[in-house]
């Protein structure tokens, strides 16, 4: 029976071969030209057109727990297990509805505006105490409103045609706000107890919760440009004239006095005559800056702003600065510190608190240059320019022509967006996944306009 | 080398018994060569080199590749511990990713490339540039708030002189042609499939994908391609004369980097 066994073991052939199955040849390493073969017949992929547009975003960063950065998930996460983010360090992205065309950060609160033709133009965000953000309905109860808006929400403004003007600009104070339109004038809301709101003081007014937004009309010509200041308001119209109304104590309005103005007066004194082309506030001190390259101070001096004309403290007429700088083209005001910028693309600063040329200049009061290579600019890219400069309460934010966004200054609350929490101490690199095309700055936080890269 | 003429041979002062008539016990002094240094004795002056390389260049990748000979390998741990910049120019090719992001790996993804300008590609180059220029300042571990780091980082001197990952100090795009282009890249601490990576990660940014056809260092630290020596060079005297000519770079590039 072994025997039997063994002879048919040795002769086992393969199963015949009608019954074997036709399988494919066996996978070996494939030669160049069914490689190349293979490559031609995959499929190619498409992820975005030749007419692609770039998208536009807004990027926020800073302090969260006033809402001023409109995430809601911030100050009350949507789920248990996370805890409330006290500060975000690093830009972080908002979604909005609309392209945001202009916005402006106020002392803990945000306003985001849009050029639409739609009823809802601005939105708003963050401290409303002073309804510096209009009357946001309570969902609650109907009578009430928000004291904290933590999401943009819309500002219902009183338009006689909604669907035809368009909101240009806004800007945002201490505790109140104004909105510039193109053909309806300016819009301020918020705490009027200075005057700021362009409208007479009422004794013992209750701001909050208010329904009044106040409309200003009557200028020599179109208003251009809003800007507040800590508690003062000042209108820039098309004939380069400037009106300023609110509190004067350290003479901010420019108007020869240092009492309350509650209505828009015409300023005089060195600007009388010439045409301004742009005005700049945030805290108590103002410059203005006019076609031929001059600029003009008034306010507070305290921190030698404009100490390279007078030795006062606090100067109430606007004067001429006589620095040599060269055509200043933009100036902004920030608390304690001011910076301009040249027609050449250098960046001057002066003031007090720091100017971004190190730890060791901490008070000047006739301007110094920021060296150029601290913006990138070198043997590499001998043409990179600051294109515009902003400034909060005591930091600098600058944006060169290549879209990048440099700050430097107090890290107030992380208001710097660096990742880190310490003070800067000269210029540094903000990572925004994007071009930079505008940025506000604010006490503790900032809002920036961001054009995506393709 | 052992062909060229050695060392002559030690002399030392030998009492040899005098010439002359045998048997007189006068002693001469007389300068002789040492038997312990004839060539027969002492053989071959040269048994082995000792031969060192400076930066790492990998099999698919070109260019200058910095050697060290006998004693010069002390002078490569110098120049390694001055940290300076190497230049690469880097080619590449839209339209196709790969799994090791150069153009002779496998195929992942093949995607259009006709919306890419030149434009668009300079934004995403700055944006890297940017990153970089942080990330320099940051691994460079000294404390920002010295005046003594705003006086360097307004000369450019930050440089980290230590560890640290890859980081590139300056980029830039020479020429774009459809699918191809070509960019040079400064560079600290990098390898070439870092440079790869990066070209593959430009590809993403920019909506699409890219692989890496060609990466060629010009230049490691003071070393460029004019002091290379091509393959057909690669005899004593051009070696020698090599050598020669970059004595005095590096000598004054040591002395001035560590002091």
């Amino acid at each position: 029976a072994a025997a039997a066994m063994w002879g048919a073991l040795r002769g086992v052939r393969r199963p015949p071969p009608a019954l074997r199955r036709g399988l494919a040849k066996p996978a070996g390493p494939r030669s160049v030209r069914q490689l190349r073969e293979a490559e031609e017949a995959a499929p190619v992929f498409q992820y975005v057109g030749k007419a692609a547009k770039r998208k536009d975003r807004v990027y926020v960063w800073g302090f969260c727990y006033s809402g001023a950065l409109g995430v809601p998930s911030f100050v009350k996460p949507d789920v248990g297990w996370k805890k409330p983010r006290r500060i975000q360090t690093t830009p972080y992205r908002l979604e909005t509805e609309e392209k945001i065309s202009s916005a402006a950060c106020g002392y803990g609160f945000t306003l985001l505006s849009s050029n639409t033709t739609d009823i809802t133009k601005v939105w708003g965000m963050g401290l409303n105490k002073d309804s510096q953000l209009g009357f946001q309905r309570s969902r609650r109860e109907r009578t009430k409103g928000y004291e904290y808006v933590l999401e943009p929400s819309p500002i219902p403004l009183p338009l006689e045609k909604p669907q035809q003007t368009r909101v240009l600009q806004v800007s945002c104070g201490r505790a109140h706000s104004l909105i510039l339109t193109d053909s309806e004038g300016v819009f301020t809301m918020g705490n009027n107890s200075y005057g700021q709101c362009g409208r007479k003081v009422v004794e013992d007014e209750t701001y909050s919760e208010s329904h009044l937004i106040h409309q200003l009309k009557e200028f020599d010509s179109r208003v251009v440009q809003v800007v507040c200041g800590q508690d003062h308001s000042l209108f820039r119209t098309k004939k380069g004239a400037v009106y300023a109304c609110g509190w004067g104590a350290d003479g901010q309005t420019g108007l020869g006095h240092y009492n309350i103005t509650s209505v828009p007066t015409k300023l005089c004194g060195d600007i009388a005559g010439v045409n301004i082309i742009q005005v700049s506030s945030y805290g108590d001190c103002c410059l203005a800056v006019s076609d031929e390259g001059d600029v003009f101070g008034w306010g507070n001096s305290e921190y030698l702003q404009l100490a390279s004309v007078t030795e006062t403290t606090q100067v109430n007429v606007p004067r001429h600065l006589p620095f040599k700088v060269g055509k200043i083209k933009e100036a902004a005001c920030g608390g304690t510190g001011n910076i301009v910028l040249t027609e050449e693309g250098n960046v001057f600063v002066w003031g007090y608190g720091i100017l971004g040329k190190g730890p060791n200049l901490i008070e000047t009061a006739v301007p110094e240059m920021i060296p150029p290579s601290l913006f990138g600019r070198s043997d590499f890219n001998p043409d990179i320019r600051v294109a515009h400069v902003r400034c909060g309460l005591s930091q600098f934010a600058a944006l060169t022509n290549r879209g990048e966004l440099f700050v430097w200054g107090k890290n107030i609350r992380g208001c710097l967006g660096t990742g880190r929490m310490e003070d800067q101490y000269f210029p540094w690199r903000v990572t925004v996944p994007g071009e930079v095309v505008d940025v506000a700055c604010g006490v503790d936080h900032m809002v920036s306009m961001v054009k995506s890269f393709t | 080398l052992n062909a060229a003429p050695g060392r002559a041979p030690r002399q030392h002062v030998r009492f040899l018994p005098a010439p002359g008539d045998g048997g007189a016990t006068g002693l001469v002094a007389a300068r002789v060569p040492v038997l312990a240094d004839h060539p027969l004795v002492r053989g071959p002056r040269f048994r082995r080199l000792k031969i060192g390389a400076g930066h790492r260049l990998d099999v698919k990748a070109s260019g200058v590749f910095v050697l060290g000979i006998g004693h010069g390998n002390a002078l490569l741990t110098d120049l390694y511990n001055c940290h300076l910049t190497k230049v690469y120019t880097v080619g590449g090719l839209f339209g196709k990713a790969t799994d090791d992001f150069s153009d002779t790996g496998k195929l992942v993804e093949k995607t259009t490339f006709d919306h890419i300008t030149r434009e668009k590609l300079e934004r995403i180059l700055a944006v890297i540039q940017g990153t970089n220029h942080k990330a320099l300042l940051m691994h460079s571990n000294i404390d920002m708030k010295t005046q003594e780091a705003y006086e360097m980082a307004v000369k450019g001197l930050i440089r980290p002189m230590g560890k640290s990952p890859p980081i590139i100090t300056a980029i830039r795009c020479l020429q774009l042609t459809l699918p191809e282009f070509q960019l040079e890249i400064h560079c600290l601490h990098e390898t070439q499939q870092y440079l790869r990576k990066i070209v593959h990660e430009i590809g993403l940014e920019l909506k699409s994908s890219a692989v890496c056809t060609q990466v060629r260092r010009i230049r490691d630290g003071v070393f460029t391609l004019d002091d290379a020596l091509l393959r057909t060079q690669w005899n004593l005297q051009s070696i020698q004369n090599a050598i020669w000519d970059c004595q005095l770079k590096v000598k004054t590039e040591l002395e001035k980097t560590l002091g």
